[in-house]
């Protein structure tokens, strides 16, 4: 399979709840740093004891996410895996492994950063997302 | 001998640069106050042999009424020009009416001598008020509370030459007392010609540039609404409201009594001689003795309420007396009992009372009490002489009520006072500072050392700020206890109040505070600690070198900090050897410390440029930090382009702004070839506007006005936002009319392109297809464009205005869409209107105003995403590119692969994969 191009990654990126609300050539940016990565069936994506420092957005394929107490819930095209990945580098209290050939668009937490320091129209735009979804967490307690 | 001194420097302290300014300023008070006291006596004389005293309380609600809206109206109209403006404008304007007033007061006409009352009152508010303004400009708040004293003094010398002046030459001007009285008019207009000239040389002293001061004291904008609501909800405000009332009501009735025995006693120019030898000579003189020498006592013994209380048992006592024993003398009495302690303890113990409100509303409330509390006073206290059937004698009952009433109100402001300075200090919300008077009630001293001893930090450090600020209290036993407090934040500011005030009485607590420092230890205080010590030692030198040794890098650091106040010592501590080890030591902390010494021995020195090149390209990001502040510090022009440079690194960028900013209007041209210069990286081009809508001047419009045109749609953007700052920071700047309307049309014409792209793109279905991946853009493209012309906009008509018809123009449908269109309808100039009001028309007939003013014709899907492949716009031109190859268009085919072939691997990848899919 070829390498995405920028446009298709833009696509991708749309889908992105975390990016909703930044334009097409913003997102061209965050496009800029993604990189393409794939995964087998069986392999583990993200380990619950390793901290993480990138977020995943599936492209393609099936991952199955397992926590310690054994519930687990499958995500699958334009899901986000470690979306607070890229402010906390705290691991995740689970497990995520491909249950079939999978593909991912890579976004590492320290390229993001130097995005977000040469971009204040992106940072302002993915905090007022963090913030609204923080808002929804706390609405829903 | 020494207290002598002190008491002296008390009154008198004029450091060095002052006295010439200091004193021209004494004559230009000195000579307004001559004139009023001229005018003051000879208007209420005139009226006062013209008519009966029945008619004086009419004369007190004309002032209130007429001469207080008349004083409104100026106000108003002073305070939107600049105060240089205003004061030649009221020079002139007095003067002309003084000259008309000296032929009016030959007439003999009845209404003269109530127009002229009504006038005098008005030039109290125009040159006499005024004139103080100049001072508060003139000089700072904390100048003012050493030198107002001074002034002071030249305004009661000038009230006292100009009773004196008045009461001689009332005799000898003339051979009737009407050609007497203008003929001193007249003699009037001449010293406010001196006046001028006064100030003239002492604003020329001074260097201060008027031009840029508001012609009237900016008062807060206030609605009886909201004053009402903070009267309703604060005590201590319903007090001041009351108290001020009462004071003005007793003033009216006590003149009133007065006049009436004045009246009965003098007639014609005896009666002129005797108010202005009353007014100008023995009122002036009683109050200035009692400002002078009574005053800063008894608040500092009796406390707000104390001194509060002064005036109304005076008035009660001496009204007793003219309750009495009737006649001039005890009236006279009364008259100079209320009008001195009005103008001393009252005037003081009401700024005091001022004091612990917000400074917002403090500001407010002054507004509202000037402009109607006080009048609306003398109103009712007119309307009751005039309403109340007793005699001149009998008024001194009301008077007795009114001043037992106000008595119980002071006691009551006593209370209200503690308690809302209470509540100010836990919240941190006392502002001294911008008070002219000082603050010496024992009652707040008190509760500000209890604060300063007691256990929240913070607390007790402002209250020690407080207190460093009241002039007459002597921190030092304080500040001996508190270098012990457990809180560094306490410390600190002991440290920094000890240096502030010359102690050197804690030397030893600071060295211990600088021994005991220990790394990573996030201490206010020893940073403080160092800069007493260097500031307070006798060996500023040795103590320095020692400190710029200490292994915890915050005490070179503060010390350097120091000595950049103290550039004599700094090439004797940061010698050139250390200098030069310190710049190739392996420890970053050692090289930023060198970085920094360049900038403070810089004040003295020169030649280190090359040291300084190389720590700013250090790899360590907090010794090139570190240089680019030296450099922005010393606005060393040579390494300007190094920092221009840091701009592209994110972790620089802050401080690179920073320093660029501080070279002012000499950088403009530089950063101005940087921008428009398109081999330099846009991540630092980027960048440029950000420096210079720091920079206020018109050489920063125009290189930015410039860069205007610039193709990158995100550097117009940047570029156009760093001119409607500017706008907002200095709306006296020029932006350039004709490269103005240039640019609303270029935008308006690349608004209606983008459009007649994207209306043949609309049908799109599929939203993660990349042809409605390119209507969205070119969606956000529209909405961009129409953001910068509104921006552009902002620039010629007010920013605020624009900006609410931006916001609204994205309502379409709606009442305020209406609205705003009709708006830019009524206010855009002809050839705006043409351009920006079809934009804001129905999609279908865009497509005609394309056509008919650009000549842009309709274009079908193909036309349309050739003309996007090729528009120079990258990101478009990919999104385009990726929707030739989805929609199968091959005709389009060689348009992909030459925009391809010339462009960066991004968009060549998208390319790549859209040939293969066209193939």
């Amino acid at each position: 399979m070829s390498e995405l191009s920028i446009v298709e990654k833009v696509i991708a990126l749309e889908a992105v709840d975390l990016f909703k609300d930044l334009r097409s050539n913003q997102l061209a940016r965050i496009a800029s740093i993604a990189t393409e990565t794939a995964f087998s069936p069986g392999a583990v994506i993200l380990d619950q004891t390793k901290s993480l420092d990138a977020l995943y957005v599936i492209l393609d394929g099936t991952v199955e996410i397992a926590t310690p107490e054994g519930a687990s819930t499958n995500a699958s095209q334009n899901d986000v895996l470690g979306a607070w990945a890229l402010f906390d580098a705290e691991p995740l209290n689970a497990t995520a492994r491909a249950l079939d050939d999978v593909k991912l668009l890579r976004i590492g937490r320290d390229d993001f950063y130097d995005l977000l320091s040469d971009n204040m129209e992106i940072t302002a735009s993915v905090f007022s997302t963090l913030v609204k979804r923080f808002r929804r967490l706390v609405e829903q307690r | 001998m020494h207290a002598l001194k002190r008491f002296w420097r008390s009154l008198f302290d004029v450091r060095k640069g002052e006295f010439a300014v200091t004193a021209l300023m004494s004559l230009y008070l000195m000579l307004v106050l001559f004139a009023y006291y001229i005018l003051k006596p000879v208007s209420r004389a005139a009226f006062l042999n013209k008519f009966d005293i029945d008619k004086l309380p009419w004369l007190y609600i004309l002032i209130a009424s007429i001469g207080g809206l008349l004083a409104y109206l100026y106000t108003k109209v002073a305070i939107q020009t600049s105060l240089k403006r205003a004061i030649d404008f009221a020079t002139i304007f007095c003067v002309a009416v003084l000259v008309l007033f000296w032929w009016l007061l030959q007439t003999k006409m009845g209404w003269v001598a109530w127009a002229f009352n009504i006038w005098v009152s008005l030039f109290s508010v125009m040159l006499v008020s005024q004139g103080w303004l100049v001072a508060a400009n003139v000089f700072s708040s904390r100048e003012a509370k050493r030198l107002y004293g001074i002034l002071g003094v030249g305004s009661v010398i000038g009230a006292a030459f100009g009773g004196q002046f008045t009461a001689v030459m009332v005799y000898y001007l003339g051979k009737t007392e009407d050609q007497a009285n203008s003929r001193l008019v007249l003699a009037s207009a001449g010293i406010v010609i001196l006046s001028y000239i006064a100030y003239r040389l002492a604003v020329k002293q001074s260097g201060k540039n008027l031009g840029r001061a508001k012609g009237a004291e900016q008062e807060e904008d206030f609605s009886f609404g909201d004053i009402l609501n903070s009267v309703r909800r604060l005590r201590h405000l319903q007090i001041i409201i009351a108290i001020i009332m009462i004071t003005f009501m007793v003033d009216v009735m006590v003149e009133y009594q007065f006049s009436a025995f004045a009246k009965q006693a003098y007639h014609g120019r005896n009666l002129t001689a005797f108010l202005a030898n009353f007014y100008g000579f023995w009122l002036n003189l009683v109050t200035f003795v009692l400002q002078l020498f009574l005053t800063s006592f008894v608040v500092s013994r009796f406390g707000v309420g104390g001194t509060l209380q002064i005036m109304p048992v005076a008035i009660a006592a001496a009204s007793l007396g003219s309750l009495l024993a009737p006649s001039l003398l005890s009236t006279g009495a009364t008259r100079l009992t209320e009008a001195s302690t009005r103008y001393s303890f009252n005037k003081t113990g009401m700024e005091l009372l001022y004091l612990p409100l917000p400074l917002e509303l403090r500001n407010r409330v002054k507004a509202f009490v000037d402009v109607f509390v006080d009048r609306f006073g003398r109103g009712v206290g007119g309307m009751l002489l005039l309403l109340l059937p007793l005699n001149a004698q009998q008024f001194s009952i009301v008077v007795l009520i009114l001043a037992g009433i106000w008595i119980l109100l002071s006691i009551v402001a006593q209370r209200e006072y503690l308690a809302t300075i209470r509540k100010r200090l836990e919240l941190r919300r006392l502002d001294f500072d911008s008070s002219r008077i000082t603050v010496s009630d024992p009652a707040t001293i008190a509760m500000l050392e209890r604060t300063a001893r007691g256990d929240n930090p913070r607390q007790a450090a402002y209250a020690m700020e407080l207190l460093s600020q009241s002039a007459n209290y002597d921190a030092g036993p304080l500040l001996s206890e508190l270098a012990g407090s457990p809180h560094s934040a306490v410390r600190a500011t002991v440290f920094e109040v000890a240096r502030n005030t010359q102690n050197k009485t804690l030397m030893d607590a600071a060295l211990a505070e600088i021994r005991n420092v220990r790394e990573p230890d996030a201490s206010r205080a020893a940073p403080e600690a160092v800069r007493y010590a260097i500031a307070m030692s006798d060996e500023p030198v040795e103590i320095a070198r020692r400190l710029l040794e200490h292994a915890n890098p915050r005490i070179p650091a503060s010390t350097l900090d120091a000595l950049a106040t103290r550039p004599e010592l700094a090439s004797q501590v940061a010698t050139d050897d250390w200098l030069k080890a310190a710049a190739a030591d392996v420890s970053p902390a050692r090289r930023a410390l060198a970085a920094q010494a360049i900038g403070v021995r810089a004040r003295t020195e020169t030649g280190e440029n090359g040291t300084l090149f190389r720590l700013l390209n250090d790899p360590d990001p907090a010794v090139a930090e570190q240089a680019i502040r030296t450099v922005g510090a010393t606005a060393n022009r040579e390494l300007s382009a190094a920092v221009i440079r840091s701009l592209a690194s994110a972790r620089l960028r802050g401080p690179a702004i920073d320093a660029l900013a501080q070279f002012g209007p000499k950088i403009a041209g530089t950063l101005g070839d940087v921008l428009e210069d398109e081999s330099v990286p846009l991540t630092v081009r980027r960048y440029i506007p950000r420096v210079l809508q720091r920079i206020a001047d018109q050489r920063s419009v125009d290189v930015l006005v410039r860069a205007l045109p610039t193709k990158d749609l995100t550097l117009r953007a940047a570029v156009l936002k760093a001119l409607n700052k500017l706008r907002d920071a200095a709306p006296k700047l020029e932006y350039q009319a004709k490269m103005f309307v240039d640019q609303v049309m270029d935008e308006a014409k690349y608004y209606l392109e983008l459009h007649a792209s994207l209306s043949p793109l609309k049908s799109c279905k599929s939203p993660s297809s990349a042809t409605c991946l390119l209507t969205r853009t070119l969606d956000t493209r529209l909405r961009a464009t129409l953001e910068r012309l509104f921006r552009l906009l902002g620039l010629r008509y007010p920013p605020q205005q624009m900006y609410a018809a931006y916001r609204a123009i994205d309502k379409r449908g709606t009442e305020e869409y209406t609205a705003a269109v009709d708006f830019l309808d009524n206010v855009l100039d002809r050839e705006l209107k043409r351009a920006l009001l079809p934009l804001l028309d129905e999609d279908a007939i865009l497509v005609q105003h394309a056509r008919d003013m650009f000549q842009i014709q309709v274009r079908d899907i193909p036309a349309a995403l050739r003309s996007l492949i090729h528009s120079g716009d990258r990101w478009l031109a990919a999104c385009a590119i990726a929707a030739s190859a989805e929609l199968k268009l091959s005709e389009l085919a060689a348009d992909v692969r030459e925009v391809g072939a010339s462009s960066g691997r991004e968009i060549a990848d998208v390319a790549r994969s859209a040939e293969a899919a066209l193939a």
